[in-house]
């Protein structure tokens, strides 16, 4: 609680007041029905339109039409239509040509054409109009709701868990992060696909190196069977990001020492290598994959076995290191990957639904695509 | 000394009744711009229809144009001139009320600030008083 502060918490009342909000939902709301009622008369028109053309076409086909001809306000009397392929057309601003009846449906069918396409996109804007709508009806019960908004600046240096968990990042760059993070999984799958039809013809040339370090270690030292699988964990503490390499790793890892040798190693395996030894060498392999450090002995009994098991372990993992270094070269991003999922998972869990009004104009077009 | 600064605040609150006057008769010109417009596009939107389908015609089709209450006939060379030439017409006048519809948002934006900058002053005098 003495921590400094590290961000600002505004409540989204205090920012979109909600009968503002309800407001401005109305007030788009009445825009949409304007809009409606247009798209309804140029619907009319079409149809108009449409009828005026099926008539067009009907009429040539007789030579002359029997008809009531209106004449003044109330009044007809009987009277024939001749000449029933002319008509004058108005083209518009007191234009008038004189056409067939052919001629005259192309005129009308442009028309509708023109027609249509103004429907079309008094249809997009209405669209757009209602995702409007919809956003300020959702900031109006937010902000009724008494949601808070959490605005806080992101340390990337001074990262770690605790403050993760009290962090409600900022919404557009953790949909920022989470994009990037996504492209990065998906190149390194691909990647990953690749290094994996690689791994298998390496296997070949890298299992005979283990087979002598095995042996060697045979010989002096009892090593536990678990010893040797659990190098693949330290060395893929990378798991939670990469599912697909860390199989792969484990997979290569795990192949190589359980191969006939190694049967031989775990039948030997004495009840004196303990635990707690096993686990510190693989914590140490974990931290410095490459650095071929000592392991620190925890039972004086066989310090030395342990020391070299550490080395033949580290050597082993430096071997990988290397070896999917070359292949996939991913160990740099990896660090900063895990960062940015716990991040973003955090983010969510700690501020699920208030940012979004921080940023109406993203999280609108967002909501468009 | 209370007496002058009445009397300049209800300066200022005079000043300020004429700057609103102003100011409502510029957004009623505007207003009156955006109508005028309106009615010149659609007018542009018509005249264009009317151009492309002239073009359609072809060189012996008759054509009328609707003068009071007569239909006159017309070369559809001429026609399709008239047209063009209203189609030139209406786009300089556009262009025009443009122009003009700026020169009137500068002016209403002016005189809003203007109007923001008495009402400081009013509230000023008055915190004072």
């Amino acid at each position: 609680m003495g921590e400094p502060v590290k961000g600002t918490v505004t409540s989204l009342s205090s920012i979109f007041a909600p009968e503002d909000a309800q407001k401005a939902s109305v007030h788009v709301q009445e825009v949409i029905s304007e809009r409606q009622k247009e798209v309804q008369q140029l619907q009319a028109f079409l149809n108009d339109n449409t009828s005026l053309v099926n008539l067009v076409k009907k009429l040539p086909d007789q030579l002359h039409h029997d008809i009531m001809v209106p004449f003044g306000k109330a009044a007809f009397f009987p009277g024939k239509l001749i000449h029933t392929n002319e008509f004058m057309v108005l083209l518009g601003e007191g234009y008038y040509a004189e056409r067939t009846s052919k001629q005259t449906v192309e005129i009308l069918k442009r028309r509708g054409q023109g027609l249509e396409s103004q429907i079309e996109s008094l249809n997009a804007v209405i669209k757009d109009l209602k995702f409007e709508a919809s956003f300020f009806d959702e900031t109006a019960t937010e902000a009724a709701e008494g949601i808070v908004e959490i605005r806080e600046d992101f340390v990337e240096e001074a990262f770690d868990e605790d403050k993760a968990t009290t962090s409600g990042d900022d919404d557009f760059a953790r949909i920022l992060s989470r994009i990037d993070e996504l492209e990065k999984e998906e190149l390194e799958s691909e990647l990953a696909e690749e290094g994996e039809e690689k791994e298998e013809a390496d296997e070949a040339d890298i299992e005979p190196e283990f087979r002598n370090l095995e042996i060697k270690e045979l010989l002096d030292i009892p090593v536990s069977k678990d010893s040797h699988i659990k190098v693949p964990t330290p060395s893929g503490s990378n798991t939670p990001v990469m599912p697909v390499d860390h199989n792969i790793l484990k997979e290569g890892l795990s192949h190589a020492p359980m191969s006939r040798d190694e049967v031989e190693v775990s039948t030997l395996v004495s009840s004196s290598s303990n635990v707690s030894s096993k686990t510190r060498v693989a914590a140490s392999s974990s931290s410095n994959a490459s650095s071929k450090t000592s392991v620190p002995a925890s039972g004086p009994s066989n310090a030395s076995s342990k020391t070299s098991v550490a080395a033949s372990m580290s050597k082993e993992v430096s071997n990988f290191g290397s070896r999917s270094s070359n292949d996939k070269a991913f160990t740099g991003s990896i660090v900063e990957h895990t960062h940015n999922i716990e991040n973003s998972q955090k983010g969510q869990t700690s501020a699920p639904a208030p940012t979004p009004a921080s940023k109406p104009v993203s999280r609108f077009k967002l909501q468009r695509k | 000394m209370a007496s002058s600064s009445s009397s300049s605040s209800r300066e200022l609150q005079k000043e300020l009744e004429a700057k609103a006057n102003d100011l409502s008769k510029i957004q009623k010109d505007i207003s009156k711009n955006h109508q005028v417009r309106k009615k010149y596009t659609i007018q542009l939107g018509e005249n264009e229809l009317v151009l492309k389908e002239l073009d359609l015609l072809n060189e012996d089709a008759n054509v009328y144009k609707l003068i009071g209450p007569v239909l006159v006939k017309q070369d559809l060379a001429e026609a399709n001139a008239n047209v063009k030439k209203r189609i030139e017409y209406i786009s300089a006048e556009l262009k025009r009320l443009d122009s003009t519809l700026q020169d009137l948002e500068e002016k209403q934006n002016s005189k809003k600030e203007a109007i923001f900058k008495l009402q400081q002053r009013i509230q000023a005098g008055k915190a004072k008083a």
